[in-house]
């Protein structure tokens, strides 16, 4: 498969997976801002990692709104419009490798999107729970029309790579609130904002089937990392995420593959290896950046081993002009 | 009930219709088209024109305009009612497009070989090799199967007195195919009831015929198994969704410059995530000029350094060969005619539109003296881009383009302005008369294919005669008729 087109499936696999949590923590916040009366926007900003890109933006638009921002503003890079047009951009020229109707269904969320001219806060609800379910169609679709290539499963490796590292944020976002503190015991609005994060998740449901009859930090904690059976969780995802690498890499040469599928593994044995106990002495924070931080060492190396490397020895040497750098482009903040 | 559209169009007379004769009766070709439209009001009129141009957006099918902001894209102005050709009329058609098919690479092959027609003096050889599509290193090479323009587009229009004419050739890297492709598509889910009793020609086969023709040139040394690419230029180009529609539709990779190198082995390789693949045959719709920052513009980002190299030595087939623009430059055009005779020893079964050269002083003469009348276009623009038409020029205007003529006489020409025919379009209210061009498309390997029909491209504003999608125009479906109507 052309290393470019690799490439761009794998990113599409991010934004789409991107747009979809980030509608979804979006719907969560708006719910969460109305029942609390508390404006908590700005907590979802860091978790895209663009502090600072907002408070620079500021200075040239002060009525934007933490939410615009978020949602709407294509001067965040991060924001689910920009991602969404970088979503669509790359489909365009991937249009060979995506059914017609994964495209179609790219294209019209980007319509009802892009037709929207301005933003208006009170339809946040709306809109989000639109731009989710059309996310999850577009999944569905890519999993039911397009051929089980190896694009399809770079398409997988950015999707669940994109997924833990959303997962994780989320954690990350609120780990003060799910640790046990000195004067918590678990009082209403601790379990207001543990379901919340729960619903950040996708993960409501699931929490319940597992059997927790209480609502608590530690065991909300416990199901978005460890659990093997929800497909959000950091377990799953990077399980998921070794399965699909080692399946698009299947005909790669040892010596470009081995990078990655190393970080994966290890990652995967890692996460194996420490239990939610161990998690609390040593520091959730701490354990949720250094989570990040190897799956963009993962992301590295696959873009730089894989993706961009150099044609094999005797061969002529040039540089490669991209139309697209998605790479560049993220991450920023 | 009478269609007030029809009505309203048929009272308001056009004298060179396609739809309609003289007399204001539909002319033959249009009979059932005609009776089926009659039968629909405005509303309904004007639901089938949203859902096709609905059809058309959802499914992404849109061109880039250059002028415009970078990436913004609108959907080409798709217009309902078809362009109709009688099975006849059609044959003819096809028989002249081979027929100057056929002559135009046999000019090819001779401008880049032993040079006849300019010893023998049927053209002047300042005109061939002082066109900018001559290129000078591909003289003495011979292109597989000695084609050059594999795929050619010539845009024909109705002239009240002539019948259809060939107003240009573009044999570089025409484009349009995909909306003959996609309108049909449109036509047939939107408004099935139009089709007529005898049915249609089906375009279909256009995608399997193309890749016969890039399969079939081959370089004589790939193995029995050769692979094609289009080399597009990305994303932002104009034409972008048809080079993906196309590879698509072959089942080619679709490739960008940075996406295929040149091995020291001077043989082009695609990059792929299990290492490098040998690639025999580029359909490439990048220009002569980016093709090979190494052989030409230097800071071309688009093509692959050392594409030329390899192809001077047989290892890839380009398509179409460079150089074959010097076969469409609208000066040589005039000399088409001869060409024709010369090479084949047969008159032009379809004519050329009257083009006056100001290279040649009688030639010279005539344009300064029939300006109003004339079209003064230049000869090496595409677009309908810099086109003076005389008649409706201010003096200013005139003056400067007629400096500009005598100035570089190589880089004009001039044609008289052709009341060209004009097909019912609905401009949101009513139906109007618009003139309309067709460019089929003709493919040359072992044999020579033209597409049944082609793109009908329609200047939607009133009294223009420029049909480019960049500039305005919209297309129509085309409909070659199985058999004579009864």
């Amino acid at each position: 498969m052309l290393s470019r087109v690799a490439e761009n499936l794998y990113w599409l696999g991010r934004y789409l997976e991107r747009v979809e949590n980030i509608a979804r923590m979006a719907r969560v916040e708006h719910d969460v801002m109305l029942e609390s009366g508390q404006e908590i926007w700005h907590s979802l900003v860091s978790t895209t990692a663009s502090n600072q890109l907002f408070w620079d933006t500021l200075i040239e638009t002060p009525e934007l709104t933490h939410s615009e921002f978020l949602i709407y503003s294509m001067q965040n890079p991060a924001s689910l419009r920009s991602t969404l047009v970088r979503a669509r951009e790359l489909a365009r020229g991937l249009r060979e490798h995506i059914s017609r109707e994964v495209w179609e269904e790219i294209n019209a969320l980007y319509l009802f999107l892009a037709l929207r001219k301005e933003y208006i806060a009170n339809d946040i609800h709306e809109f989000c729970t639109e731009t989710q379910r059309r996310t999850q169609t577009i999944l569905g679709l890519y999993d039911n029309t397009v051929l089980r290539d190896e694009g399809r499963e770079w398409f997988r490796c950015g999707m669940y790579l994109e997924r833990a590292d959303m997962t994780s944020r989320i954690i990350d976002a609120k780990y003060h609130i799910l640790l046990p503190g000195e004067d918590a015991v678990g009082g209403a609005f601790d379990r207001f904002q543990w379901m919340a994060v729960l619903r950040s998740a996708s993960a409501r449901e699931a929490y319940r089937r597992m059997g927790n009859n209480e609502v608590d930090g530690v065991q909300v904690a416990q199901l978005l990392i460890f659990s093997q059976e929800f497909p959000r969780s950091l377990a799953f995802c990077v399980q998921a995420l070794q399965r699909h690498c080692q399946l698009a890499t299947f005909q790669t040469p040892n010596r470009r593959r081995a990078a990655a599928q190393r970080g994966i593994a290890l990652l995967h044995l890692d996460l194996g290896a420490t239990d939610m106990d161990q998690l609390i002495d040593d520091g959730l924070h701490e354990f949720l950046d250094d989570f990040q931080q190897r799956l963009s060492e993962i992301d590295r190396a696959i873009t730089d081993n894989v993706f961009r490397a150099e044609p094999d020895a005797g061969q002529a040497q040039r540089q490669s002009q991209r139309t697209l750098e998605p790479n560049a482009k993220i991450d920023q903040g | 009930m009478a269609n007030e559209l029809l009505r309203d169009y048929q009272a308001a007379g056009s004298s060179d219709d396609e739809m309609f004769d003289e007399a204001g009766g539909f002319r033959t070709d249009y009979q059932d088209l005609g009776q089926t439209l009659q039968g629909w009001t405005l509303e309904e009129h004007l639901q089938r024109e949203e859902r096709a141009d609905l059809s058309l957006l959802s499914a992404g099918i849109t061109f880039n305009v250059y002028s415009e902001e970078e990436g913004t894209e609108r959907i080409f102005p798709f217009s309902l009612i078809p362009r109709v050709i009688g099975a006849q009329e059609w044959s003819q058609i096809e028989a002249g497009l081979k027929q100057r098919l056929r002559a135009l690479n046999l000019f090819l092959l001779d401008v880049y070989g032993d040079q006849r027609i300019i010893k023998e003096r049927v053209i002047p050889s300042e005109i061939v090799l002082g066109s900018p599509g001559y290129l000078p290193e591909m003289a003495g090479f011979q292109p597989p199967l000695g084609i050059y323009a594999h795929i050619a587009g010539c845009d024909l229009v109705r002239d009240k007195q002539r019948g259809m004419v060939v107003l240009e050739d573009n044999l570089r890297t025409p484009s349009g195919v995909s909306y003959v492709l996609e309108n049909r598509t449109v036509m047939l889910r939107v408004v099935p009831e139009l089709f007529p009793r005898q049915g249609v020609r089906a375009v279909t086969d256009y995608p399997n015929q193309l890749l016969g023709t890039l399969l079939s040139v081959s370089p004589a040394d790939s193995t029995d198994q050769p692979r094609a690419v289009l080399l597009t230029p990305g994303i932002y180009n104009s034409a972008y969704f048809e080079h993906s529609f196309l590879s698509n539709q072959m089942g080619i990779p679709l490739v960008e410059g940075s996406d295929l190198t040149v091995g020291d082995d001077d043989f082009v390789y695609l990059r792929s995530t299990t290492g490098l693949e040998r690639v025999d045959v580029v359909y490439r719709r990048i220009d002569d000029d980016f093709l090979d920052p190494e052989a030409y513009r230097p800071d071309s980002m688009l093509g692959v350094p050392g594409l030329m190299r390899a192809y001077l030595k047989g290892h890839v087939s380009l398509v179409n060969a460079p150089g074959a623009g010097v076969a469409d430059d609208k000066v040589v055009y005039r000399w088409v005619p001869e060409i024709i005779r010369f090479y084949l020893d047969e008159d032009p079964i379809l004519p050329n539109v009257d083009t006056y050269s100001p290279l040649i002083a009688s030639e010279l003469d005539h344009i300064r003296a029939h300006a109003r009348d004339l079209v003064i276009k230049p000869a090496n623009a595409s677009g309908g881009y810099g086109v003076l038409i005389g008649e409706q020029a201010s003096s200013a205007e005139l003056e400067d383009t007629l400096a500009q003529v005598e100035a570089e006489p190589r880089n004009w020409i001039a044609q008289p302005l052709l009341q060209f025919s004009s097909i019912p379009t609905f401009d949101g209210e009513q139906l109007k008369p618009r003139r309309a061009d067709l460019r089929p498309f003709v493919l040359s390997g072992r044999e020579t294919w033209v597409i049944p029909g082609g793109l009908t491209r329609v200047a939607l504003r009133e009294g223009s005669y420029i049909v480019n999608s960049s500039q305005g125009g919209g297309s129509k479906d085309t409909w070659v008729l199985n058999e004579e109507p009864a």
